[in-house]
């Protein structure tokens, strides 16, 4: 028969397999929040705009706002931006740390903006190299503060001995005055690393006056130098200006070259100063807020003011969860030590320890600024090159009159909504792995169960027939309702069913001889009442004779027939008891000499004791079976061998004979009820093929086991059987 | 049907006991045998024997009838079959029910029935005896009148000739009683055959062949060492150090004389 290819992934495994489309759950979900994380982006994107729209508004059409006294348009770096700052200074500490906050407002002096005064007529050509500085200004508390990073190649302090004050290194300042609305030019030019002792001169660096409203700090740091000052406002008028005079030859000590903020000799050329328009700051102020950095610039993307820092600008406010409701531990553990580290391998944690690069300086660059200043709002994202973070910033413009004045931008990170969605992925990735352990595990326990039940139920179907195909077990009907209960149940039924039909064959020899019985007693009595009444004629006593042949041997027949049966039903109520199997077979096989005077027996026992439980009644019935089977088929004048050994703990008892040796099919057949393979023609005495069904039903009763085999060399057949030893 | 097992005790002991029947010297004539027997034909052949034999015969079909007819006179001999008309077991009942009548009065089970359940149930009914159909008419004739030999001779002097003397064993070939010492051993008629066919060759195997012919049966081999377990244990029951018979796997049974000690 055709075997159907075994199919390895049994109901476990694919349940599993289907189960994993659960799967798609979690990814549905994923795509969800990020749906929903688009969503709250452009939610941000428009807030944000609306933002720079709103302060838009309050600051168009208001262009005094944004240029205090004079419409000369902003040159670049020439006027000065007053930065507003918000804590003090100090300008004894010989460093710039404490300006850190502000550095990003700083401006770049260089060869761009060198100056020709008449101290230095001709521009040499190494310029590039030798001097810049960087500068920034701001006021705080009715003073304006600034501070200079000037790099110098080589540093030349005035002499000690020289009255003059422009023949060394030195910082001018020019302004014009408040009160007089005149240029006033002051000039640092320090012995040595020391507080400034700042000097007003004339318009030729003459009349050195000490200027004590002018206080500061100059040092020198590894590229050149850098100074510190203080000028109190009320000296100053519309313009300011620094420059920087680098002399570097301390022999000549010509000025080499002029680094300055805008031409420091002309007054009409002197850059404006640009204070804090305090009209601006107010409504700044006022939507300063809402978690967002606000900045405004003017046409040319110089920032004026900016409210609030990038990096709590977050945008979304995150309300922290409440850490009161008691968390468990081991969760804890579990969410830090495994959940979070196989999670953030799939998602970017954003961090706040960002810098933006393009906010150090004092301008704003980018595509949507430009955008705005050409009228046009605009949003754009931008990511940080040295993290994972994403900044969104809108720009609108400032109108006056159909003219840009500048813009309003507005930026936020986003790592609010990032942080955001991370923590619903989080705990969405939670739920569903809770979720999906718990299916999975349902599943597989189910699939197990019903797996199991299968098995056990095929465990139990394959071990109802045995090898010679008779019903030995029955299976225990399920008491489960389901499909797997009706299975077993229809199978239980059906093996009772097959239990009775075989238990009917199998007594049908014995019913049918017991039902033979009296028919054939009526026919024997009458026969030999006949017998006894009839007067002795000799042609009716022959035929009497016969009848009465007949009757014999149908009454060996069915004795015959009877026979298993009763010897089971005796098996039932015997005791077995320890004897020697050895001495059983032994005085059996001195017996069968005396039985069957003309065939030899050889005898193979072990010397000493074998001892197994049983009846010896019965192993001498099984050996009377055997022998007779062996005898019977036995070639003439050949010996028959009894042969009895212990083998391991059990003993193996065997009867050959050489004769016709046995087809293969009836092997295993050979022992069961009516079974027989003699030839028609050698039935001399009726036969029904119990012997052996005899034989075997006496060794399973002792426990053993009965097999016949061909002998090797197909002369004969061996009989043999299996007992185990007596144990205490 | 068990639950009578206490009250009556083997059969075999209470005939010697018995008076009332032996103490009248009963003709041969007169005897009257009960068959009861549900196969028609089967009763009358037994009966046409038996009244061939000279005894009378009554037959009956079912328990209700005998019954009747038993409350009225009790046979001196009844056969009965186990299976009765749409009763099972009709005879056992019917066979309590006598013993409880008369202790003495002999009682054979004739039936179909070959296994040894029944066999034992019968005899500890209080049978005297348990016979398969396969039995022929004469073996059941001298059954018959061996039974009631041993009712006739229950009173007399045991004869000398008729002794068969082993050991503590006693056979009384007459009475067909068995003694060991001086305890009578509650042996049926076909037991008694068996232990004398043993015994009367102390040492010599008997093979259940030998044994079947002497006990005048016809059964197979198993039912013989059940005969024969079923000896020993009566004997062991008067004795517990009886073991004179002995199993010769293979061939059959003997007898030995136990040593003289014993005595």
């Amino acid at each position: 028969m055709f075997l159907p290819f075994k199919n390895p992934f049994g109901i476990r495994f694919k349940l599993v397999f289907l189960s994993s489309f659960l799967l798609i759950i979690p990814w549905l979900g994923y795509q969800y929040i990020l749906e929903m994380e688009d969503y709250l982006r452009r939610g941000q994107e428009r807030t944000v705009l609306g933002t720079a729209q709103a302060l838009a508004t309050a600051l168009n059409e208001r262009p005094e706002l944004f240029d205090e006294g004079t419409f000369s348009p902003a040159r670049y770096s020439e006027d000065l931006y007053v930065y507003p700052i918000f804590s003090p200074l100090s300008l004894d500490d010989g460093s710039l740390t404490d300006w850190r906050e502000y550095q990003q407002y700083e401006v770049n002096y260089d060869y761009e903006n060198f100056l020709q005064t008449p101290l230095n007529p001709i521009r040499p050509y190494d310029i590039e190299k030798s001097l810049s500085f960087k500068h920034m200004v701001g006021e705080f508390n009715g003073s304006l503060y600034a501070y200079f990073k000037v790099k110098d190649d080589r540093l030349v302090y005035r002499d000690r001995a020289s009255l003059s004050v422009h023949r060394s290194d030195f910082l001018q300042i020019s302004m014009l005055s408040r009160e007089s609305n005149q240029l006033n030019r002051y000039v640092i030019a320090p012995y040595e690393s020391e507080f400034l002792y700042p000097y007003r001169v004339g318009e030729d660096y003459s009349d050195p006056v000490y200027e004590q409203r002018i206080s500061g700090q100059w040092y020198e740091t590894d590229s050149g130098y850098e100074v510190e000052l203080r000028i109190p406002m009320e000296m100053l008028g519309e313009r300011l200006g620094f420059a920087i005079f680098d002399v570097d030859n301390p022999k000549t000590r010509s000025v080499h070259t002029v680094v300055a903020t805008s031409e420091v000799g002309d007054r009409e050329r002197l850059g404006s100063l640009r204070l804090p328009t305090p009209e601006i700051d107010r409504i700044v102020a006022g939507m300063g807020h809402n978690n967002s950095r606000i900045q405004v610039v003017d046409r040319s993307g110089r920032v004026l003011l900016s409210v609030g820092d990038i990096q709590t600008a977050t945008g979304l406010q995150l309300s922290t969860a409440d850490s009161d409701e008691p968390v468990n531990k081991y969760w804890h553990i579990l969410q830090d030590r495994i959940l979070d580290p196989l999670y953030y391998q799939i998602l970017s944690q954003p961090s706040n320890n960002f810098i933006d690069d393009l906010y150090s300086g004092v301008a704003r660059e980018g595509a949507h600024i430009d955008s705005a200043l050409d009228g046009v709002p605009r949003t754009q994202y931008r990511t940080l090159a040295d993290s994972e973070t994403r900044l969104l910033e809108a720009a609108h413009p400032i109108l006056a009159g159909g003219e840009v004045l500048g813009a309003t931008v507005v930026d936020q990170n986003m790592n609010g909504l990032r942080t955001f969605r991370n923590q619903a992925l989080e705990s969405l990735f939670n739920t569903m792995l809770a979720v999906m352990l718990l299916v999975a595990l349902g599943l597989f326990l189910f699939a197990s169960r019903i797996s199991s039940r299968i098995r056990a139920l095929r465990n139990q179907a394959e071990g109802i027939i045995d090898d010679t195909g008779r019903v030995k077990n029955t299976i225990i009907p399920s008491a489960n309702s389901d499909e797997i209960g009706d299975l077993a149940r229809s199978f239980s039924s059906i093996v009772e069913r097959l239990t009775q039909y075989t238990n009917y064959l199998q007594n049908m020899s014995s019913r049918l001889s017991h039902e033979l019985r009296t028919p054939v007693t009526v026919v024997r009595s009458s026969l030999e009442n006949l017998s006894m009444s009839e007067q002795k004629n000799s042609e009716a006593s022959v035929y009497l004779d016969r009848a009465e042949e007949g009757i014999k041997r149908l009454n060996l027949i069915l004795t015959n027939m009877s026979e298993a049966t009763r010897l089971e039903q005796m098996l039932q109520t015997s005791e077995k008891e320890k004897i020697d199997l050895c001495k059983v077979v032994d005085g059996c096989v001195e017996g069968y000499k005396l039985a069957y005077p003309s065939v030899r027996f050889i005898s193979d026992f072990p010397g000493q004791a074998l001892h197994v439980n049983g009846v010896p009644e019965y192993i001498a019935q099984l050996l009377d079976k055997l022998i007779a089977n062996a005898v019977e088929f036995s070639y003439p004048n050949q010996p028959i061998s009894v042969f009895c050994r212990a083998l391991r703990d059990h003993a193996v008892l065997k009867v050959r004979n050489a004769g016709p040796f046995l087809p293969e099919e009836m092997k295993d057949r050979l022992f069961d009820s009516m079974i027989s393979v003699r030839p028609q023609e050698k039935q001399q005495q009726p036969h029904l093929g119990m012997g052996l069904h005899i034989a075997r039903l006496i060794t399973e009763f002792h426990g053993g086991r009965i097999r016949a085999e061909n002998r090797p060399d197909r002369e004969g057949v061996i009989v043999t059987v299996v007992l185990p030893m007596f144990y205490k | 049907m068990l639950s009578s097992l206490g009250q009556t005790q083997y059969s075999s002991a209470n005939l010697l006991s018995a008076k009332e029947l032996s103490n009248q010297p009963v003709d041969r004539m007169s005897r009257r045998i009960a068959i009861v027997e549900d196969e028609a034909a089967i009763r009358e052949n037994y009966a046409d024997v038996l009244r061939k034999q000279g005894y009378e015969v009554q037959t009956y079909a079912n328990r209700r009838d005998a019954m009747s007819a038993f409350d009225i006179r009790l046979p001196n001999l009844a056969i009965i079959d186990i299976g009765l008309e749409n009763e099972i077991d009709g005879g056992f009942t019917l066979c309590q029910t006598l013993r409880s009548m008369s202790d003495t009065l002999p009682i054979i089970f004739l039936t179909a029935r070959d296994n040894d359940f029944d066999t034992v149930s019968g005899l500890r009914m209080g049978a005297d005896d348990y016979l398969t159909k396969d039995i022929s008419l004469p073996h059941l004739t001298a059954r018959i009148a061996a039974l009631f030999r041993r009712l006739d001779v229950i009173d007399k002097p045991p004869s000398p000739e008729s002794l068969l003397q082993r050991g503590q064993l006693t056979l009384d070939v007459g009475r067909l009683t068995v003694q060991w010492g001086k305890q009578p051993v509650p042996l049926t008629v076909t037991e008694f055959w068996m232990v004398h066919a043993l015994a009367k060759y102390p040492g010599h195997v008997k093979s259940r062949q030998v044994l079947m012919q002497e006990s005048k049966i016809f059964v197979d081999g198993s039912t013989i060492t059940s005969h024969i377990k079923r000896v020993r244990r009566k004997f062991i029951q008067v004795d517990p150090e009886f073991d004179c018979i002995e199993t010769v796997y293979g061939m059959g049974y003997r007898w030995n004389s136990e040593p003289v000690l014993a005595e």
